[in-house]
């Protein structure tokens, strides 16, 4: 973790003994980007830059591309992606772990950049496409199709404003102190819980002791989370530990998962 | 018991596996591409739905000339919008015609009314893409991999990589102290006299800080 995340001087929380902070009238809207997304995206996040008002931090959302509010992420992917049957398990794996982290999902479907000298090739409209789209309807996941990166720019933009309408936009800052950083570290170790929260967590909680020993409404209210989600963090926080349900014995614990 | 209350516009009844279209479609290459793989029953008088599939779900098809023609498709997409448990799906003809205005018909209809929109860029695509909604509507749901619940995983190695964040403990320290404080909740109320015995002075307090100080 780096970037974003890391500590700086910039912002100093300390002093804030206020469990929540209160949303400021006509803040900016705040929109977390993917680092990996500079490689793939560059044009998008220019264009969220470019449109006026639009708070853009780029910052490592452990293969979230987008998160555009307290409880909602886009995923983008490229239409030959989607078309090419090959990749359907690895995006079903991909959607399953955002899945377990956001309430809402949406997917923008971008189509690809077209080369020079190469208009001949059109991308056929395959079954497992469409088998996709019709599990994706299913679940309730949203889609939105894109012509380009500009266009998925300014889809991204209605999206935020959106949920901003709905009152669930981010509103903490994604700068933390250096004991901030220590604690957004540890919430981001709690299994399911994505970026967005463990800011939440982080700026909305006076310590990490009081965070322990809250209610479960406490941390659906502070961690702006579903009652379901608050009481899965609330369970973990009371779990007992038992050395024998360790799967590979008490030494052979693994570092990090990176999912 | 009556089963079917006296209703307006439906519920229309969908067998299992059929789809239920507007009579002005018979005939049409849509529907001749979907027969031999769904069964298609014409019903007249469903306006605003072309298809129903199920009693609870529909389609709106919106053809390349409907979206050239101005926003009067608007209405109707609100009528079903508006219909209390109506699930309305919107199957729009993307052709390079059309294409320039579906950017904003997406907007009304995914952003502004929330409902489901899915291009198509031909009639045949457009019948396989309705065949394999009907098919979707009738598989279990645990088919449908974005439905299917995950297993609840071990907490333990969670817990331990959790721990370790705490700066100060590694490895070796973690599972000592979830050994003496089990739950990550004890762990953060103990004090530094109870802290100190499993891990020594130092890293105590660095752990009662850690828990302890305001951010």
């Amino acid at each position: 973790f780096s970037g974003a995340y890391g500590p700086s001087s910039r912002l100093s929380l300390a002093g804030t003994h206020a469990p929540s902070r209160l949303p400021q009238e006509g803040q900016r809207t705040c929109i977390l980007v993917d680092s990996r997304e500079i490689a793939s995206g560059s044009e998008v996040i220019s264009f969220l830059r470019a449109t006026h008002g639009f708070q853009v931090e780029v910052c490592p959302l452990n293969g979230c591309d987008y998160i555009v509010s307290n409880r909602m992420v886009v995923e983008r992917r490229s239409q030959s992606e989607m078309l090419n049957s090959i990749h359907k398990n690895k995006f079903i794996d991909q959607i399953q772990y955002l899945q377990s982290m956001f309430e809402r999902i949406c997917v923008i479907v971008e189509k690809d950049r077209e080369k020079t000298g190469d208009t001949s090739r059109m991308l056929k409209r395959t079954k497992s496409y469409d088998n996709l789209l019709t599990s994706l309807v299913a679940a309730g996941i949203r889609i939105l199709f894109s012509s380009c990166q500009e266009e998925t720019a300014d889809l991204l933009k209605e999206l935020s404003l959106v949920e901003q309408r709905k009152n669930v936009g981010i509103r903490v800052p994604t700068v933390v102190t250096n004991t901030g950083y220590e604690a957004l570290k540890f919430y981001l170790s709690i299994p399911n819980v994505s970026c967005v929260t463990a800011l939440n967590l982080c700026h909305r909680f006076p310590s990490v002791k009081k965070m322990t020993n809250s209610s479960p409404q406490e941390i659906s209210m502070y961690a702006q989370v579903t009652p379901q989600k608050a009481e899965e963090i609330y369970r973990y926080m009371h779990y007992v530990f038992d050395m024998q349900m360790l799967p590979n014995g008490p030494n052979q614990s693994r570092e990090k998962s990176d999912a | 018991m009556e089963k079917n209350p006296p209703d307006r516009t439906g519920p229309v009844h969908v067998p299992f596996g059929h789809i239920v279209a507007n009579e002005k479609w018979r005939g049409s290459p849509l529907t001749q591409g979907m027969q031999g793989k769904i069964k298609v029953i014409f019903e007249a008088g469903l306006t605003p739905v072309d298809f129903y599939l199920s009693s609870r779900s529909c389609i709106l098809y919106i053809t390349e000339a409907d979206l050239v023609a101005g926003n009067s498709y608007r209405k109707r997409l609100v009528v079903v919008r508006n219909s209390g448990n109506l699930k309305g799906i919107v199957v729009v003809e993307k052709t390079q015609m059309s294409e320039q205005y579906f950017p904003a018909m997406q907007k009304f209809t995914v952003l502004n009314l929330g409902m489901v929109l899915l291009p198509v860029a031909s009639h045949m695509e457009a019948s396989s893409l309705i065949v394999q909604l009907v098919q979707e509507q009738t598989k279990e749901p645990s088919k449908n991999p974005f439905l299917r619940k995950k297993p609840a995983l071990i907490s333990e190695p969670s817990l331990l990589r959790t721990v370790q964040q705490i700066p100060g403990i590694g490895k070796i320290k973690a599972p000592l102290l979830l050994q003496t404080f089990p739950s990550i909740q004890q762990l953060s109320n103990a004090s530094i006299q109870e802290l100190e015995p499993v891990v020594g002075q130092a890293v105590a307090q660095q752990i009662h800080a850690f828990f302890t100080q305001s951010r």
